[in-house]
């Protein structure tokens, strides 16, 4: 035991004196640590010696770690609130926002479910409890089953303000933690609704047409697409030119970037 | 009570009890069963070539030549679909036209930039020539023939345009002339429902083999390798094979599911062969042998633990763990042995003890918090060190966790020894704190351990302590205690919740589950080893 002490102790104190390398600390959204992982993926192999940490604890960890100076880059699927901003600014932490995708909130239903196309009104509706077969909007007949995504996640927030105008959900939505188990109940309950990011739509869930346009990678980024939001990276202050801060948020920018990004899931911002 | 009563009730007493044990072990054999069996999937399964040749990139491990000849056997193999598919491909394809268009004008672009014209002149023709571009991307995707018409007019009207006479930009222009000719007299809505399934079979075929000869090699690694495993390669040759489409029913029927064969499909072209031939080869495409990948354990992963092992996860966790045990085991037995030994019963005594059982039943991530609080943001910074999550302050959060239970299992421990044990040290002469340490401790040790046991499993299966005071999904190997560090129980909450990765890769996602509770069961194995022993020594053997 002494000698376990010893040297852990030891081992503590070396670390210490060691020159550390490059490191780079990400925290925040679970919806964009997906693309600063992979990011990451691709600065480690190219720049032998840098270190990169991802956390995934959410939108408001990532303001908050930002705020308190306890990470060098943070992830929002969503843009920082007044509040946050205020409390950066009190900190000496001036945020600075880098769009680096797209993500379009796709109402999904399961695959069996004739209905194709819906308006935001009638979304709105389901998920208020005004509607409540699937038969009153020319589908099968069949209960609707709501599911939404926790009132703490960015992709409920983006739902909330675009397709609910911020009104209450109904009662009896059955809330879920996560984009894979909102995906998992649609694609086992036959009259299930729910909404997810685009990257998790696939062969086994049906996206539908929301105000007569179809969630597709290009709907969504020239805005035509109504649930569609963007994803930032914040910074204290714009980076430093050149320096790895830079070069990891600019990084979208560039063909492997947008190349990774869509692998991923999601939208590349992009004009050409 | 009459003798046979008892004796009755004593025999369904036998009973009830046996067949709880039994429903208990039944329960643990349902849930860690299956748990086990598909997370041993993990180590031991069927590996294809694609697995050896992702092990030589990403861990430079396996014979080099050895693997470049089977990949060369299997190639051969593979050869006749890509052939394939390039000669069908040809014709409808509008992705290459579209390639070219925005290439034009990209050329166009720049040798703008070359001329000596005005800006306003530049960025009016950039802008005319974007049109152009955008209308004939419409016209290339497009499968309603009137829209065609109407964009290849569009284009065409520019055909005299005296500003692109000699240009670049002619080319545009010629490859409007040129589609228009080859679209003449053939059925778009035909060729667009080629085009669309053959989109889909080149995807599933990506994940199969891997990306396609002469493609560029993709950014990430997950998308450099097709099906690294046998079962993968199955599930994704079913949907190679068959068609999934819905198919409606009468009015207020939900759709049902209709599987078709691909190659029907494709019935009366090339493709039509090519199902029964990637049926039949697939073993020679991909050269399945069973694998036995102990390495898991050691080796690091990709992002999202797509490929590779659990190797820091572990090692995180074990120094999590074991740092913790550092912090809360002196902490909890001289707590215990100061409430035993020296407090006397009064009110903030009692106040204490509640106190201590109160913290027992806090929620965990009350503790994460805190620990965020406190030691992140409060207690390092003090220190001189960064106020970032690490291994010291997660382990200390874990140490504040389980210091309750560690107390009273110490505390129950040391009241246990007999009395007349300290008694016969105190009359030979011993100090109270030499009788404590020689003679009470040595017998409340096997106690203590069985504190530490519990405290243990708690620990390193905890996630919220951990998930704001120094846990991460992605990060290099800890060097030191200041680094920030992946753990096996944040990993599995990060797999559940991130990614759409972890759907594709299920076994990993067991894997890492049925990790966590072998590794819990080791420490705890280690743990009652060592009580055992104690216990003998303690016997006198």
């Amino acid at each position: 035991m002494k000698r376990l002490v010893f040297s852990l102790v030891l081992l503590a104190l070396a670390a210490t004196g060691l020159v550390r390398a490059e490191t780079l600390q990400i925290d925040g959204s679970t919806t964009v640590g997906p693309i600063a992982d992979a990011f990451a993926e691709y600065f480690m192999r190219t720049n032998p010696g840098l270190e990169i940490t991802v956390k995934k604890t959410g939108s408001g960890d990532g303001a908050a770690a930002l705020i308190d100076s306890r990470c060098d880059i943070a992830t929002l699927s969503r843009f920082m609130k007044d509040k946050e901003f205020k409390a950066a600014v009190d900190h000496n932490v001036f945020p600075v926002a880098h769009a680096i995708a797209m993500d379009g909130v796709c109402i999904i239903v399961h695959p069996s479910n004739t209905v194709t196309a819906l308006t935001t009104a009638q979304v709105r509706d389901i998920y208020k409890g005004n509607i409540k077969n699937w038969k009153e909007i020319g589908g099968p007949d069949a209960e609707i089953v709501i599911v939404s995504r926790d009132t703490s996640s960015g992709t409920y927030e983006t739902f909330h303000e675009k397709v609910m105008n911020k009104e209450e959900l109904a009662k009896n939505v059955e809330y879920v933690n996560s984009n894979p188990q909102a995906q998992a109940r649609v694609k086992t309950t036959a009259g299930a609704i729910s909404y997810v990011g685009i990257g998790f739509v696939d062969a086994e869930v049906k996206a539908l047409k929301i105000d007569g346009i179809q969630p597709t990678k290009q709907t969504i980024a020239n805005g035509t697409y109504p649930v569609a939001r963007p994803l930032f990276m914040f910074t204290n202050g714009y980076p430093k030119l050149g320096s790895t801060v830079f070069k990891f948020c600019t990084f979208y920018l560039t063909e492997k970037g947008q190349e990774i990004i869509l692998a991923k899931g999601f939208v590349p911002v992009t004009s050409y | 009570m009459k003798p046979g009563i008892r004796i009755a009730i004593d025999k369904i007493f036998t009973v009830v009890a046996g067949a709880s044990v039994v429903c208990l072990c039944l329960v643990l054999a349902g849930v860690l069963g299956p748990m086990l069996w598909r997370g041993g999937s993990a180590v031991v399964f069927k590996g294809t070539i694609e697995f050896r040749k992702m092990q030589l990139v990403l861990f430079g491990r396996g014979d080099e030549d050895k693997i470049a000849a089977e990949s060369r056997q299997a190639e051969i193999a593979r050869a006749k679909i890509y052939s394939t598919i390039e000669k069908f491909k040809g014709g409808i394809d509008p992705e290459n036209l579209i390639e070219k268009a925005r290439q034009i004008y990209r050329q166009f672009g720049n040798d703008l930039r070359q001329t000596n014209m005005s800006a306003e002149d530049v960025a009016e023709l950039r802008s005319v020539t974007r049109n152009i571009r955008d209308r004939l991307e419409s016209a290339f995707a497009s499968s309603n023939t009137v829209e065609v018409n109407e964009s290849l007019a569009y284009v065409l009207n520019f055909k005299d345009d005296p500003r692109f006479k000699n240009t670049s930009a002619a080319g545009l222009i010629g490859l409007a002339e040129q589609y228009s000719k080859d679209i003449h007299g053939i059925n778009l809505a035909e060729r667009q429902r080629y085009y669309q399934e053959l989109r889909q079979v080149e995807e599933i075929l990506v994940e199969l083999l891997g990306p396609a000869p002469g493609s560029a090699t993709p950014a990430l690694m997950m998308n450099r390798f097709g099906a690294t495993r046998w079962d993968l390669a199955q599930k994704l040759l079913g949907q190679l094979c068959w068609y999934e489409e819905w198919i409606k029913q009468g009015p207020g029927q939900p759709m049902v599911r209709r599987l078709t064969p691909r190659s029907q499909r494709f019935a009366g072209t090339e493709m039509e062969g090519l199902f029964t031939y990637i049926q039949q080869n697939l073993p020679e495409m991909l050269k399945p042998r069973p694998t036995f990948y102990w390495q898991y354990f050691t080796d690091d992963s990709t992002p999202g633990h797509y490929f590779g092992g659990v190797g820091p996860e572990i090692l995180g966790t074990l120094l999590l763990t074991l740092l913790a045990m550092l912090f809360v085991v002196p902490f909890g037995v001289i707590s215990a042995a100061y409430l035993v030994e020296c407090a006397s019963d009064n009110l903030v005594i009692r106040i204490i003890r509640m106190s201590i059982n109160t913290l027992a039943g806090v929620p965990s991530i009350v503790f994460g918090l805190f620990g965020l609080a406190f030691f992140v943001l409060f207690f390092l910074p003090l220190f001189g060190a960064p106020s970032k999550g690490c291994i010291l302050a997660a382990s200390m959060t874990l140490a504040v966790l389980t210091l309750p239970v560690m107390i009273r299992a110490s505390e129950e421990a040391i009241r246990g020894v007999p009395q007349t044990y300290k008694e016969a040290s105190l009359a030979l002469g011993a100090s109270r704190f030499r009788t404590f340490v020689k003679v009470t401790l040595p017998a409340a040790l096997p106690g203590i351990l069985t504190g530490v046991i519990l405290s243990l499993s708690r620990v390193a299966g905890e996630t919220a302590p951990v998930l704001f005071t120094g846990a991460v999904a992605l990060g290099p190997m800890p060097k030191s205690i200041f680094d920030p560090t992946r753990t096996l129980s944040y990993g599995s909450y990060d797999m559940a919740v991130g990614d759409k990765l972890a759907a594709m890769v299920p076994h990993n996602q067991f894997g890492m589950v049925v990790t966590l509770v072998l590794l819990i069961l080791c420490l705890n194995a280690v743990a009652i080893v060592l009580r055992s022993r104690v216990f003998k020594k303690l016997a006198g053997h």
